[in-house]
């Protein structure tokens, strides 16, 4: 089933339904939508009803309906969309953070807002992955920036998917999704499953470990488990007026994310202890990459996972330089995060470097940016 | 954990008792429910059930079923649930032809929420929302079931608990998508507003506006009264054998 | 066999009343512990079960319900000769 090792030369859209199926996914329900929709065509061919199931389903809402319905009956289950596509799905996205059903959401991002620019890329939904449904809850998101990463960290988002029982994302965009080149895929790669209810005692499930992640009920096992979106207790007994209940809950949803935030953080430091660091991720970074290793007054923090915010390693680096550029494919969203550590951090310049209209910043955009700052 | 009179109780008992002549076993079943009073009869059964989002039921019990093919599936939805938010879905759903018995029970009204119109109100009915007359004109669920190519389509009332448990008793045994329409009383935020407020009024008003269909006549236009405080159309509707979702994909050979 | 009624269950909703094709309940007149007029069997002795063991037969009240109050026993041997 999944891709035999060596080097192949394909798009990054092409290089996550490898690295879907090289974590064990077997579910797969999307729809058509650009920039993402090779990723669903991709696992059509792949997903032939013995090896794994895709389903083309009649809209979005179906689509990430129908996943957490598949992770419920044990299967690793993802689905891939766009903008408009995200917007849809938040409700169940909600769902999946209160029922903590594993599940992986891939958004390759394009212009926005509304239909907007669907074959450019953006980074405008990263506050939405954040904060797109209703109420208090976390997500883990990882932000690609190459071919090769577009397989490494779909492995990873399936992996803390299932670690943490929790509505994990890939958080891609349309240069990244489109581009062409190199794939190295390994012999092997370190996968981890759900921890499943049952395999000590039958009632598993109303435990709550140290760590906070509850053994999950795999449905037709015997759990008689009950699974709902509303307020429930340990023992599931649903109860929306207790505020005590509910403050429990959702507080304990919070805390199993951000607990375990240095283990879920992931980034990549260029140029460390230069006097400005760009702190970027996804396709932003690509021309900030450039600037960096080309001038040894810049470095950069390139964040490789993004929600849980990674604090400590933008603080640590905060802590080190006189000034910070955030570069972004938005009008500012992940910035004021990033400012918000970095001022803590005591580094007293945060700047920002927004483009928006599909093309990522190039390198001699960040130059610019620079030289008005006086970095360089 | 309903109210008095409630026709959710009347539908579980024909349930169980479909389920127990058929000899089936609860551990080889899983319950989806959408929102709704009707939606929450999953968490009443003792077997794995998912209380889901409004309107949902149908693609969640959709990716439960395929990725676990030897788990059998029941969805109980509402009317408002299944028709109005939930309509994409159960149209497309009865079109994929995905394994599933969905029971809708129709009560004609937002319940749980207190009393709205939905989109099976009856012309000129009174709800909270339509304090002047209900304006529209209610849907024909079973009808639409059966455009849409559910393999098996029948509706019935409470008042007709016996019908109901031999129709279940199919759509738990035939394959593909089966639907079971049951038109329920809500005396209390529908039955009440409407000159019925005690449950044995809206019983009667089910049995004087009840039509039995025969199998073989096709719904033509004139015959589709869509206002339901003339007529409903009772009995099953389609009995059909198209092939189910799994086995077009060929998906029972493993799970 | 007759019908019986759990006063812990019924709420009152008079559904069995309504439902007899033989007339064997009547509207309660006497509050039950968890406060509803529960209904009350008045005339178990026109039952299409009296007297009759084994396999039930019309079973319109148990099955219509809501509270699944309704229940069958063997009627005493006083019972029996109404």
């Amino acid at each position: 089933m999944r891709i035999p090792p060596g080097e192949y030369f394909v798009q990054g859209n092409e290089a996550c339904v490898e690295g879907a199926i090289m974590a064990g996914a077997r579910f797969f329900a999307g729809y058509p939508i650009t920039p993402s929709t090779e990723i669903a065509e991709g696992l059509a061919q792949r997903f032939n009803g013995s090896d794994g199931v895709f389903l083309q389903m009649e809209d979005e809402i179906a689509c990430i309906s129908a996943v957490i319905g598949a992770s419920w009956g044990g299967v690793k289950a993802m689905t891939a969309t766009s903008g408009p596509g995200f917007s849809l799905m938040q409700e169940a996205i909600g769902y999946a953070a209160m029922s903590e059903t594993p599940v992986v959401i891939v958004n390759v991002m394009r212009g926005g807002p509304s239909t907007g620019q669907p074959t450019r890329a953006s980074q405008g939904d990263v506050m939405q992955t954040r904060y797109g449904s209703h109420g208090d809850y976390q997500v883990i998101a990882l932000a690609p920036a190459s071919v090769q990463e577009m397989f490494d960290l779909t492995v990873e988002t399936f992996n803390y998917s299932e670690k943490y029982r929790v509505p994990a994302f890939l958080l891609s965009d349309a240069e990244i999704g489109h581009m062409r080149g190199l794939l190295k895929v390994p012999q092997k790669v370190k996968i981890v499953d759900r921890k499943e209810s049952g395999i000590r005692r039958q009632d598993e499930a109303y435990d709550v470990p140290d760590d906070l992640v509850r053994p999950f009920p795999t449905f037709g096992k015997g759990h008689k488990a009950m699974i709902t979106g509303m307020t429930h207790t340990d023992t599931w007994k649903i109860e929306p007026e207790d505020p005590k209940v509910h403050s429990e809950l959702v507080t304990r949803l919070s805390e199993k994310i951000l607990r375990n935030r240095k283990d879920i953080n992931k980034w990549e430091v260029m140029g460390k202890g230069a006097k400005t660091m760009i702190v970027s991720y996804g396709s932003s970074a690509l021309g900030a990459k450039e600037v960096a290793a080309s001038d040894e007054r810049v470095g950069l923090l390139r964040l490789k996972s993004v929600w849980p915010f990674p604090e400590e390693p933008v603080a640590d680096v905060a802590r080190e330089c006189d000034r910070i550029l955030v570069c972004e494919m938005n009008l500012g969203q992940l910035y004021f995060e990033i400012k918000r550590v970095a001022l803590e951090a005591g580094c007293k310049k945060i700047d920002l470097l927004t483009k928006i209209g599909g093309e990522p910043p190039t390198p001699s955009d960040v130059r610019h940016k620079l030289r008005e700052m006086g970095a360089i | 954990m309903f109210c008095p009179g409630c026709g959710n109780g009347t539908v579980m008992n024909c349930f169980y008792r479909a389920f127990s002549e058929l000899e089936l076993s609860l551990d080889k079943y899983a319950f989806v429910g959408g929102i709704g009073c009707s939606s929450r009869i999953p968490l009443y059964v003792n077997s794995d059930a998912l209380h889901t989002t409004h309107g949902r039921a149908i693609p969640f019990a959709t990716g439960l079923k395929l990725a676990k093919p030897k788990l059998k599936v029941v969805v109980f939805t509402g009317d408002g649930d299944l028709g109005a938010i939930g309509g994409n879905h159960f149209i497309n759903g009865c079109r994929r032809n995905v394994d599933l018995t969905v029971i809708c029970i129709n009560n004609n009204i937002y319940g749980m929420t207190g009393g709205q119109a939905s989109i099976t109100t009856p012309h000129d009915f009174q709800s909270t929302t339509t304090p002047f007359g209900n304006k529209e004109y209610p849907f024909d669920l079973a009808e639409i079931a059966v455009a849409a190519g559910a393999n098996y389509v029948a509706r019935w009332t409470t008042r007709h608990v016996h019908e109901l448990t031999r129709s279940m008793k199919v759509a738990l045994t035939k394959k593909g998508f089966t639907f079971v329409e049951v038109v329920s009383q809500c005396p209390v935020n529908f039955g009440r507003r409407n000159k019925m407020a005690d449950p044995s009024q809206m019983l009667e008003w089910f049995k004087e506006i009840s039509v039995r269909r025969d199998k073989t006549r096709t719904a033509a236009l004139n015959h589709v009264d869509l206002n339901l405080a003339g007529q409903v159309t009772i009995g099953e509707f389609v009995d059909r054998n198209r092939e189910c979702f799994e086995e077009l994909i060929g998906v029972e050979r493993h799970g | 066999m007759k019908p019986v009624i759990d006063k812990r269950l019924c709420k009152a909703c008079n559904i069995c009343v309504y439902i007899c094709p033989k007339k064997c309940y009547s509207r309660g007149a006497n509050i039950s512990d968890t406060g509803y007029f529960t209904a009350a069997v008045s005339a178990h002795e026109k039952c299409y079960n009296h007297n009759r063991e084994g396999k039930l037969i019309c079973e319109l009240c148990n099955l219509s319900c809501p509270d699944q109050a309704i229940s069958w026993h063997p009627e005493t041997e006083e019972e029996k000769k109404k």
